[in-house]
C-alpha cells in the first residue's frame, strides 16, 4: 500500500525538508553578503527605478493583458479571418498598419500578439502587429511631435522606419522563420462550448498577467543596472562619429527599456548626437530592449526571442538609418 | 527549484499587487516618486481591477489559509498541481493540452512580490544627489523670449529658469538682482567649498530622469540630499559673461535655509516668494 510509507508522502504543497534546508542557508548568505550593498546609494537608486519602470508600465500591461484576456474569450476566430487578407505576404503590411489602433506602449503589445496567434492569425501578420503597435500609435506620434517641436519631419521619419522594420520583420518570418521555434504556454485555445466566458476571461486573464508580469519585474530590474550603472558622461564620447553614435544610441534603447511614450524625450535631450542617431533610439526601443526580451521570452519562448530580437535590432537600425538618410 | 504559484497563491498576489498600487496612487501621493501626476487615474483604475479580479478569485478558488470551495471546475484536484506546474514557456508540450492549464501559474510570478512588498512595505524613496551626480549638462530648452522678471526681491525662479536665463538671456535681466531657488543638495567632487543645487525632472517615469544644477559658493555644504531653499546672485568667474552660452550656472549664496521635501520631487516648480 502506498499509503502506508508516510516518509515518502506529503500533503500537495507542502515542502521537502532538504529544499527548506538549503533555502534557509542560501537566505542567510545572501543577506550576509547584501548588507554593505543595501546602505549603498547606487543600490537605493536601483530599486527607485526598478520600481517606477514596474509602476509605470504596469497600467499599460494590465490594459494588455485585459485585450489579450477578451480577444481569447469573446472574439471568434472568423473575425480575424475576415479582417486580414488570406494571403500572409498580404497581411503582414496590414498588421502592421492596424498597430495604430493601440494606444499603449511596448508592454500592452506582447500579449495582445500572443493572443492574437492562438486565435489563428498568421505568426508574421502577429509579429508586424506587435512591432508596430508601439512604435506608431497616436500617442507615441503626439509625444514625439510634442518633444521635436517644429520638426515634423522626425515624426514622419518615426512612423515610415517603425512601419517598414515591422513588415519587413514579418515577411522574413514568412521566410525563414521556423515554427518549432515559437514555445508558446499550451493554455486557454479560445472558447470552449460548456464554459462560462467570462470564467474564461477571467482564469486567462490571471495567468497572462501574473506571467508577464513576472517577466516585466526581471526586465525592470535588468534596465534599472544599466540606468544605474551606466554614467551619462559615456554618451559625450560617442557623439562625435556617425557611425558610431547610431549603433551607440540602439545599444542605450536597448539596455535603458524606455517606454515608447516617453523615449522621444529621452531622444531629444541627447542635444550632441545626428538626427538620425536619435531616430535609430527611437525606432529600436520600442521594439527590442531588455524589458521586452524578457517579455516575449516567457510569451513566444527563449529560443524565439532571442532571434527575434537581434533580427529585429538588425533590420530596426538599417531602416532607422534608410530613412534618415532619405527624410532628415 | 521554485515551486509553481498555485491558483488560490495568485489570488493573494493580485490582492496584494492591487493594494500596492492603490496604497501610492490613492491613499497617498508616493507614486510621485516614480512617475508623473498624469498616470495616477490609470494606476487607481489598474488597482481596482486587481483588486476585483483577486476578490473574484479569492471566493472562487479560495485562499491558501482557507479551506476552498470546490467549485467543480476542471483542474482542480490537489494532485494536479504537480503534474502540470511547468508552464512558463519551457517544455511540457506534449499535446493532450485538456484541461491542464488552470491549476497553477507561471513560476516566474514570484517575483511580482519584489517590487509588490516593496511597495507596501517601505516605499523606496526619489531619486537623488546620487543620480543627478552622475548625469552631465542641464536638460533646459531654448528659451525663445524672455518675461520680464516681477519685482519682487529676492525673486522667485524654477532652476530652468535660472539656468535658461543666465545661459540664454542676451537683455542680462539677472544682473544685480537676488534670486530664490529651491533644490535639493548635491555635493560637488571636483571644487571644494562648493556644492551643487539640484533637481531632477522626469519625462515618463524616474527611469528617464534628467538633471538641472546650479554651482552654489559661499555657503557651507548641508547634507547631500537636504532639500534646501537657497536666496542669492549670480557668480560670474570663470565661462563667459551673463547671457552668453558658456556663463558659468552658479550663485552666490546670501542664505540657505532648510525646507522639507516637496511632494512632488520631480517637478521644476517656482518656489513661493518671501
Amino acid at each position: 500500500m502506498n499509503r502506508a510509507a508516510p516518509a515518502g508522502e506529503r500533503p500537495p504543497g507542502a515542502i521537502p525538508p532538504s529544499v527548506a534546508v538549503t533555502g534557509a542557508v542560501s537566505l542567510l548568505l545572501v543577506a550576509a553578503l547584501a548588507v554593505p550593498v543595501l546602505g549603498h546609494p547606487g543600490f537605493r537608486a536601483w530599486q527607485t527605478v526598478c520600481v517606477a519602470l514596474t509602476v509605470q508600465a504596469l497600467p499599460f500591461l494590465l490594459f494588455g493583458t485585459v485585450v489579450s484576456g477578451a480577444v481569447n474569450a469573446f472574439v471568434p476566430e472568423r473575425v480575424f479571418a475576415r479582417a486580414l487578407p488570406r494571403n500572409p505576404a498580404l497581411a503582414v503590411p496590414v498588421a502592421g498598419a492596424a498597430g495604430v489602433v493601440l494606444p499603449g506602449c511596448e508592454c500592452a503589445s506582447v500579449p495582445v500578439a500572443g493572443s492574437l496567434i492562438r486565435r489563428g492569425v498568421a505568426p508574421a501578420a502577429a509579429f508586424a502587429f506587435l512591432l508596430s503597435a508601439p512604435a506608431v500609435n497616436p500617442v507615441v506620434l503626439v509625444s514625439t511631435a510634442v518633444a521635436f517641436p517644429g520638426r515634423p519631419d522626425m515624426v514622419a521619419a518615426r512612423l515610415v522606419a517603425s512601419l517598414a522594420t515591422a513588415a519587413t520583420m514579418g515577411w522574413l518570418w514568412l521566410r525563414w522563420g521556423r515554427p518549432e521555434w515559437l514555445r508558446m504556454p499550451a493554455r486557454h485555445t479560445g472558447h470552449r462550448p460548456g464554459h462560462s466566458r467570462w470564467e474564461e476571461f477571467r482564469i486567462g486573464f490571471q495567468h497572462d498577467f501574473l506571467h508577464a508580469g513576472g517577466f516585466l519585474v526581471v526586465g525592470a530590474m535588468a534596465a534599472a543596472c544599466f540606468n544605474v550603472l551606466v554614467p551619462r558622461s559615456v554618451l559625450d564620447a560617442f557623439a562625435d562619429s556617425p557611425w558610431l553614435s547610431v549603433l551607440f544610441l540602439a545599444a542605450l534603447a536597448i539596455v535603458l527599456a524606455v517606454c515608447s511614450e516617453a523615449d522621444a524625450f529621452v531622444a531629444a535631450s541627447l542635444t550632441g548626437f545626428s538626427p538620425t542617431a536619435r531616430l535609430t533610439f527611437m525606432v529600436v526601443g520600442p521594439m527590442v530592449d531588455v524589458k521586452l526580451i524578457a517579455l516575449q521570452a516567457g510569451t513566444f519562448g527563449r529560443p524565439f526571442a532571442v532571434r527575434f530580437s537581434a533580427a529585429t535590432a538588425v533590420v530596426a537600425v538599417t531602416c532607422a538609418c534608410l530613412t534618415g538618410w532619405w527624410l532628415l | 527549484m521554485v515551486a509553481a504559484v498555485r491558483r488560490h497563491v495568485q489570488a493573494v498576489l493580485l490582492l496584494l499587487t492591487g493594494a500596492a498600487v492603490l496604497h501610492i496612487s490613492l491613499l497617498s501621493e508616493v507614486y510621485l516618486r516614480y512617475v508623473k501626476e498624469g498616470l495616477r487615474p490609470f494606476l487607481i483604475a489598474s488597482a481596482v481591477l486587481l483588486l476585483v479580479l483577486g476578490v473574484v478569485g479569492a471566493v472562487r478558488d479560495g485562499l491558501p489559509f482557507a479551506p476552498r470551495r470546490d467549485t467543480g471546475e476542471e483542474g482542480d484536484a490537489p494532485g494536479d498541481e504537480y503534474g502540470h506546474g511547468n508552464e512558463d514557456g519551457h517544455g511540457n508540450e506534449d499535446g493532450h493540452a485538456h484541461g491542464h492549464a488552470h491549476g497553477s501559474g507561471p513560476r516566474v510570478a514570484w517575483v511580482l512580490f519584489l517590487p509588490v512588498l516593496a511597495l507596501l512595505l517601505y516605499a523606496p524613496p526619489a531619486l537623488g544627489s546620487y543620480t543627478a551626480a552622475r548625469e552631465t549638462g542641464n536638460a533646459v530648452a531654448r528659451v525663445a523670449r524672455f518675461d520680464r522678471l516681477p519685482d519682487t526681491d529676492p525673486v522667485p525662479l524654477a532652476l530652468s529658469g535660472f539656468i535658461a536665463r543666465v545661459q540664454q538671456d542676451r537683455d542680462r535681466s539677472l544682473a544685480g538682482r537676488t534670486v530664490l531657488m529651491t533644490g535639493f543638495v548635491t555635493p560637488a567632487k571636483d571644487r571644494a567649498g562648493t556644492w551643487y543645487l539640484t533637481r531632477l525632472v522626469v519625462s515618463c517615469c524616474a527611469a528617464d530622469s534628467r538633471s538641472l544644477r546650479v554651482r552654489v559658493h559661499g555657503a557651507p555644504a548641508p547634507p547631500a540630499d537636504t532639500w534646501v531653499t537657497v536666496t542669492g546672485t549670480w557668480h560670474p568667474g570663470g565661462g563667459g559673461g551673463l547671457g552668453t552660452a558658456t556663463a558659468a550656472v552658479a550663485l552666490d549664496a546670501r542664505s540657505v535655509e532648510r525646507v522639507h521635501e516637496p511632494v512632488n520631487p520631480y517637478q521644476d516648480t517656482t518656489p513661493l516668494p518671501r
